[in-house]
């Protein structure tokens, strides 16, 4: 038996969207399940399924240094306090 | 596999109705053609404007402003990567063949990317001026684009041409504030950015555009251009800077500046790629794929595995 991952998508804009997981124990069988566990009334118009063996996963820890970058924003704050000064100025 | 279409009117009715097009659909040549040139375009343009960002690194003034001159770059180079996979997909060039094309002059860049940035005035100019005329572009192509890869991936583009802009705004009011020499130069960098920056909007659509047609188009570039005249001019005015337009004209009934007429000569020259800095750029650029051929040689010939 595997696990698979199944991601949907609507047509239209919407980016694929993980819906859950199920086993199976080959490829074909495993898109059948899908279709009629998570697509019983077509609640997408793609499907993909990934082996979560072969899925690759960064962590939190993994991903954790980008969350401390202030220089990769810029909140504005600034030009909002000079704009808000000039108004009050006038 | 993806939807097919039995001819160009049926397809268009698609277009009409809303419908999204991906990436394994049968979409009509033309319109994977034009899709394709459009994105192309786009990426090449980020990767040439990311470039001579990265140039600025070290002449940035402050650690601070530093940092985020390289965190801009990174934006701008990975603007590129990302359009460059969304353009490959198309099928109609290889990424490389792509790069290759642009580094040898057989491809396009937007015009602001053909001159000189000669001075920290020019850099915070393009920040506000060009970002500010990138991001009113991207998002009218993002609002109803018809290629769905392309607009989950000016979504996210979006997202960092906003930082680009606050970043250009506060670059601004600091010049702003600056001493009479800074203030000068920045003059002189509205002076020579003012006029560049406004022609990448483009000539007026035309009343039968087929890239609006295909919802690649969602706003006449007549329009956008107004929009960023009207914005830009109040901000630079508020803070004692002059426009260099003699034709400006200001409707004190509604508020709204218009801008003088426009000459398209210089837009024709970098279409040609034949700007004041077109030639430098490009040989920069090429030089420095050349010198990372060994990276990609190298990634090539590893066997599955070697690059962990
Ligand atoms: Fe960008
Ligand atoms: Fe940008």
């Amino acid at each position: 038996m595997r696990t698979y991952e199944i991601f949907l998508k609507r047509d239209g804009q919407e980016e694929y969207r993980h819906a859950g997981s199920i086993d199976a124990p080959d490829d074909e069988l495993a898109l059948l399940l899908a279709r009629e566990n998570y697509l019983r009334r077509a609640e997408g118009d793609l499907l993909w399924m990934v082996d979560r063996q072969h899925l690759l996963i960064g962590d939190r820890d993994f991903v954790a240094p980008n969350s401390d970058k202030p220089h990769r924003d810029n909140d504005g704050l600034l030009v909002a306090a000079h704009r808000k000064s000039q108004r009050e100025s006038r | 596999m993806g939807r097919t279409w039995s001819s160009m009117d049926d397809f268009e009715a698609f277009l009409n109705d809303g419908g999204m097009v991906e990436v394994d659909d049968d979409m009509p040549d033309e319109y994977r053609t034009a899709v394709f040139r459009f994105i192309e375009l786009h990426a090449n343009s980020e990767l040439m404007g990311g470039l001579t960002e990265r140039d600025w690194i070290p002449m940035t003034p402050g650690l601070r402003h530093k940092m985020a001159v390289l965190a801009k770059s990174q934006d701008e180079i990975g603007h590129g990567h990302l359009l460059y996979m969304v353009a490959a997909d198309l099928g109609v060039k290889t990424r490389r063949e792509m790069l290759e094309d642009l580094f040898a002059g057989r491809s396009r860049f937007h015009n602001v990317f053909h001159y000189k940035v000669r001075t920290w005035g020019d850099q915070v100019a393009i920040c506000l001026l060009v970002d500010g005329a990138a991001v009113p572009s991207q998002k009218a192509v993002y609002k109803d684009c018809s290629y769905g890869p392309y607009k989950r991936i000016l979504k996210r583009i979006l997202a960092e041409e906003g930082f680009h802009l606050r970043l250009g705004e506060e670059r601004v009011l600091r010049i702003a504030e600056g001493t009479d020499a800074q203030r000068a130069m920045f003059q002189q960098s509205i002076d020579d950015w003012w006029w560049p920056a406004l022609r990448l909007f483009g000539p007026d659509s035309k009343p039968n555009d087929r890239l609006a047609r295909w919802r690649l188009k969602s706003e006449k570039n007549e329009v956008m251009r107004a929009g960023w005249v009207q914005k830009f001019v109040p901000m630079l005015h508020s803070y004692g800077f002059t426009i260099p337009d003699p034709g400006l004209t200001h409707d004190a009934q509604t508020d709204t500046w218009t801008c003088g007429p426009i000459d398209w000569e210089p837009l024709k020259r970098t279409m040609a790629m034949d700007g004041p800095d077109t030639a430098r750029r490009i040989a920069e650029a090429s030089a420095a794929w050349e010198t990372t051929r060994w990276v990609r040689d190298a990634l090539d010939a590893a066997p599955a595995g070697a690059v962990a």
